[in-house]
């Protein structure tokens, strides 16, 4: 039989989106209090306040890793999502294209972000 | 107190439907089990069920219960919203009113090789345990393989056929934990898959009907704890 075959070993993938999952889950909880802290701590939040509140290369960078870690998260957990529900036999081509077209707009997001957060000066 | 049962005769060509019982029976004390029995003995001898114990030990009653998966056997009638509602475990196959085609649980079973490996020469007595490697197996043994964890899993009602469910990871888990066993490399090997393993998202639906009132969801989350210490 050929299902006997089949189940020789597991496909030794899973665990780094899982992995992934976790560690994104982690940043954006470490970066979210420390953001509020911080923005709640501005002087003022006014044009100026934001402004400065960006401007240091560190909170560029942070705010990008959290960009980051939210789009990875999300696009690990539509892939779940996508696994879970979509799993007719003709299925495979309409998730590949999914995982790809969900991946296209959240790399692009990602560029987006770099742009609005580096455009403060 | 009224009941409302699902029935299904695959010979009979019609589709399953509900019926309605009245059992003059005195909940005091009794379980959903005596109720089936005292349905089958006075009013309808046709409605088919399994059942075998009577005590929660054996685990071949499972039903859903007015939408929970239980032990009928253990189920106070006392308390239970009438019409009480009881219907075939969720998802498997239904052979005849409540029982169940258990045929892709057990393969799932057996595909976790639910038994010792251990490839030494046998000892003359048997393989010891110190009692702290033996309190690991504790929460894990006890399971009856009732299935009522597993149909509850929306995650096994979407892939049946590739997700193991609680029940077999569970039993895998069983054996990793045990210190008498040399195969947690193969075991851990045959688990780490997108579907076998990872469609568990720990929405602990399986503990929270657990019959045994064990944790597979806990029993997982040390698969994967397994899995990332091996990895790293």
């Amino acid at each position: 039989m050929s299902s006997v075959a089949k189940s020789v070993g597991g496909a030794h993938r899973g665990l780094d989106m899982w992995l992934a999952q976790r560690a994104s889950a982690v940043y954006m909880a470490l970066f979210l209090p420390v953001f509020l802290f911080c923005a709640v701590s501005a002087p003022s939040l006014d044009y100026a306040g934001w402004r400065a509140l960006f401007l240091p290369l560190g909170m560029k960078v942070a705010a990008l890793l959290f960009v980051a870690a939210t789009l990875a998260h999300a696009w690990i957990g539509l892939r779940e999502i996508f696994i879970d529900y979509l799993h007719c036999p003709r299925c495979t081509m309409l998730r590949l294209s999914l995982y790809f077209a969900v991946a296209v707009l959240y790399l692009a997001c990602l560029v987006w972000a770099v742009d609005i957060l580096w455009s403060v000066k | 107190m009224r009941f409302r049962i699902y029935r299904y005769d695959p010979e009979s060509g019609n589709k399953p439907s509900m019926q309605d019982y009245e059992l003059d029976i005195d909940p005091q004390g009794k379980k959903v089990l005596d109720a089936l029995i005292a349905i089958k003995d006075t009013l309808d001898e046709s409605l088919s069920f399994r059942r075998s114990c009577r005590e929660g030990v054996c685990g071949s009653d499972g039903v859903n219960v007015n939408g929970t998966n239980v032990l009928a056997c253990i189920t106070p009638l006392e308390g239970l919203k009438q019409p009480i509602e009881i219907r075939p475990l969720p998802r498997l196959g239904v052979i005849r009113d409540l029982i169940i085609d258990m045929a892709q649980f057990y393969q799932h079973y057996r595909a976790v090789k639910p038994y010792l490996i251990n490839l030494d020469p046998e000892p003359e007595n048997e393989r010891l345990q110190s009692p702290e490697d033996r309190a690991e197996l504790d929460g894990l043994w006890e399971c009856i393989l009732c299935g009522c964890c597993t149909t509850s899993c929306p995650s096994f009602w979407w892939n049946p056929d590739k997700f193991l469910g609680p029940a077999a990871l569970l039993q895998g888990y069983r054996f990793i934990a045990d210190s008498r066993d040399q195969a947690t490399d193969e075991r851990l090997d045959f688990l780490e898959d997108p579907y076998r393993l990872f469609r568990c998202h720990g929405i602990m639906n399986c503990v929270e009907v657990c019959p045994k009132g064990l944790n597979p969801t806990q029993a997982i989350g040390k698969i994967k704890s397994l899995l990332v210490k091996r990895a790293l």
